[in-house]
């Protein structure tokens, strides 16, 4: 989860070169500040449209029908759209990469938040996968008596939230909601997602599912919850936030983290575990957003927001564009090639999550993609995992374009302790 | 003077540095090729007799030249999923185990060379294997049939990868920089490529081979170790260990501090008697498997220091950048 970053005097030498070479080229400094503003509308418009699934979440907890719930769940997707834009600055920050488990972890253990289906929640390593919290107000985690009688988003974030250490107790954020407006997807590699019924909020004798009252207080304190840490996380980028403060601080080192951000989502993260190995154990739960059928958008804005960083552009919205400065600009004065190149595989790559984004939309889930022996599906994903791949490769080329070196894009040491590289 | 233009011709003398050719015939090549070896021979035993006693030597042995070039994610074992399914590891779910059943039990057609292709990477390869042949619970059905599709599958599988470099990968690697060669642009990419194997490789052994049975002090995890039921957990990490020495003796040299960190690594693994680590639940147990992760992180550390920087390169974006 850690991702470090460090500039060397070369950077330095180079942005020199920059002053000197080409004065109308955009210059580090002004990448940096505009990525952070970038940073700063995506983050802003994930959290206006958490706002509208709020009020959407309201409705259905005064009024549950089909259509309140309905209506709840087309905010959640829509609500996604920002949100899977901002992926590309986890890898590289660490004040988002340190957070963004609340909001976003995956793949969760269900089972601790709701009623799942028997036999369906196996995880030999996590004890609290069945735990079912809406069902259980009092149980004991880790030898401590835990009272769980008033669902509030304190409890949820300081003591269910990666209970007992376990990455998935993912009781935050939207895939914890997602769970809770959808229900389990049982239809396996076949068509159809989560299929909640709107009574599993009905209070009184209509309700379905048990323990309506605490299934809604929890669905609320879960919505509650991601909007304060998503406003957490669009201050960390306005006017005098820490994420903005850091990247702006040292240019260099602000675009080896847009690069970092760009490779390590495109290829550990989206081409690798959340695609490949979801396409190889033919498993419908690993897929992202696995209750609602919706991994066709996330995967799409997700490689979206690689190119955003990449062309410093980006659709707010309410339509407006934000354009400005851009690390292309900045590839482009060093190698026009490169550039060229790589802007040219971020359209293949986008284009091949769009052609899944389209198949699904004409019926074809993304959960039937992955079906053992679907050469169609496996087709699809795997012409988007290619692409992924292909960019990582100019992604790289781009870094040692702009005389970046990339300490260590993984391990944790050298970020708690720089010098330590050095000895 | 005398002495300053002797220890220049000491330089000149010395053996050239090496580099990706040699990488490519001491260390791929020949690892590849003894992993394909391996599994053929596993799959023409399968096939005379599938009881598990009998072929558990040769189960052993491919899954020590599979240690050997386990680290290498880059070229055809990235493709189609191979690497995935050569060993699929770790399982926190228990999918193989469950899919495994539903193809014991299942249509036997699934199990023909075409169709076990396409079944899921946790049923499959080196850890399908080892729980047919070394089961914790017993298997409600024969398992032969799925024994015998297993070693097929991965006999094919190390074909495909040995012929893969063979045919067209190690090529691109060695013409890094040649007009046409679309993958490596420059020699100097060809070289990240490999040091990026080579950190990572530590990496991957720190963070999940040591670092999942280790779990935390109030809570060690001992269960969690790679293949604890063939009792190659501790075997793994030192061949593992070896294999990434190998690699950096022909990637560079000298690089005097990875040898010496790598070299104290591999003594200790070699000392620690503790094969799958059961250990790690006793304070002193624990406390020597964590020296071993300490100097597995400094052999990392040191080649991160010192190779990177006689290569010339930074490291690249590798499969554990996720999360």
């Amino acid at each position: 989860m850690k991702h470090i970053l460090a500039a060397t005097a070369l950077g330095t030498a180079l942005a020199t070169s920059f002053t000197a070479t080409s004065a109308l080229a955009a210059d580090p400094s002004a990448v940096v500040t505009h990525y952070a503003d970038l940073a700063a509308a995506k983050y802003a418009d994930s959290l206006t449209a958490a706002q509208s699934l709020r009020a959407a979440v309201d409705a259905l907890i005064a009024a549950p029908s089909p259509e309140t719930l309905a209506a709840a769940r087309s905010a959640w997707i829509d609500a996604r759209v920002p949100y899977q834009q901002t992926e590309v600055f986890r890898f590289g920050n660490a004040i988002v990469d340190d957070w963004e488990g609340k909001v976003n972890a995956w793949p969760l253990d269900e089972g601790l938040i709701d009623y799942v289906d028997a036999g369906s929640a196996q995880n030999e390593e996590n004890s609290l996968a069945v735990l079912n919290i809406i069902a259980t107000p009092k149980f004991t985690l880790s030898g401590t008596e835990i009272d769980a009688t008033a669902i509030t988003p304190a409890l949820i974030s300081e003591t269910l939230h990666e209970a007992d250490g376990i990455e998935a107790n993912v009781a935050s954020g939207y895939h914890a909601i997602e769970f809770l407006l959808w229900g389990q997807d049982l239809n396996g590699t076949g068509p159809g997602a989560g299929d909640r019924p709107y009574t599993d909020f009905v209070q009184g004798d209509a309700c379905t599912g048990g323990n309506c009252d605490r299934r809604v207080a929890y669905l609320k304190a879960a919505t509650d919850l991601l909007i304060s840490d998503l406003e957490f996380m669009a201050a960390a980028w306005a006017e005098g936030g820490e994420g903005r403060a850091t990247v702006t601080a040292d240019p260099q080192a602000g675009l080896l983290a847009m690069l970092t951000g760009m490779g390590s989502l495109s290829y550990g993260e989206q081409a690798g575990e959340r695609m490949k190995l979801g396409l190889m154990l033919n498993d419908p739960e690993e897929e992202h957003d696995c209750f609602s059928d919706n991994t066709h958008n996330s995967h799409y804005y997700d490689g979206l927001g690689i190119r955003n960083v990449y062309l410093g552009s980006y659709t707010r919205l309410d339509g407006t564009e934000l354009t400005g400065p851009s690390l292309s600009d900045l590839v482009a004065a060093q190698d026009a090639a490169v550039d060229t190149q790589l802007k040219a595989e971020l359209d293949a790559s986008v284009a091949a999550l769009m052609a899944i984004k389209q198949a699904a939309e004409s019926g074809f889930a993304y959960d039937q993609m992955l079906e053992a022996g679907n050469k169609e599906g496996e087709a699809l994903i795997m012409g988007a995992v290619d692409a992924l791949v292909t960019q990582t490769a100019s992604i790289e080329r781009a870094v040692t374009t702009l005389g970046l070196t990339e300490i260590d894009f993984e391990g944790s040491d050298s970020l708690d302790n720089p010098s330590a590289v050095f000895q | 003077m005398v002495k300053h233009l002797a220890f220049v011709f000491a330089l000149l003398a010395a053996p050239v540095h090496a580099d990706v050719a040699d990488v490519v015939a001491d260390h791929i090549l020949p690892g590849y090729a003894a992993f394909a070896q391996a599994t053929a021979d596993l799959d023409r035993q399968a096939a005379a007799s599938c009881t598990a006693d009998t072929l558990r030597p040769a189960f052993q042995t491919a899954f020590d030249a599979w240690m050997a070039v386990q680290h290498l994610h880059l070229g055809p074992v990235e493709e189609a999923g191979r690497g995935l399914a050569i060993a699929f590891w770790p399982d926190p779910k228990g999918l193989g185990r469950k899919a495994q059943l539903g193809l014991m039990q299942g249509d036997p057609a699934k199990l023909t060379p075409e169709a076990f292709a396409d079944q899921s990477v946790a049923a499959r390869g080196l850890t399908g294997l080892e729980r047919l042949l070394y089961p914790t619970t017993p298997w409600p059905a024969d398992p032969c049939p799925l024994i015998r599709a297993t070693t097929a599958d991965l006999a094919r599988l190390a074909d495909e990868v040995q012929g893969g470099w063979t045919s067209g990968f190690a090529d691109q690697l060695l013409t890094a920089g040649a007009q046409g060669n679309t993958r490596y642009l420059s020699k100097a990419e060809a070289r990240q490529a490999l040091f990026t194997v080579l950190v990572t490789g530590l990496a991957q052994l720190h963070d999940q081979r040591l670092g999942r049975p280790m779990g935390t002090f109030d809570r060690p995890t001992p269960e969690r170790a790679e293949a604890r039921a063939s009792g190659r957990s501790l075997r793994n990490v030192l061949l593992s260990l070896q294999a990434l020495r190998a690699l950096a003796t022909s990637l560079t040299e000298p690089a005097p501090q990875t040898q010496a960190a790598l070299g104290h690594a591999i003594a200790l693994a070699q000392n620690l008697d503790d094969p799958v680590f059961a250990g790690i639940a006793t304070p002193t147990g624990r406390l020597k498997v964590e020296v071993l992760q300490q100097a597995v992180e400094q052999a990392r550390q040191a080649a991160l220091a010192e190779i990177g920087p006689a290569l010339g390169v930074g490291i690249g974006f590798n499969a554990l950048d996720g999360d």
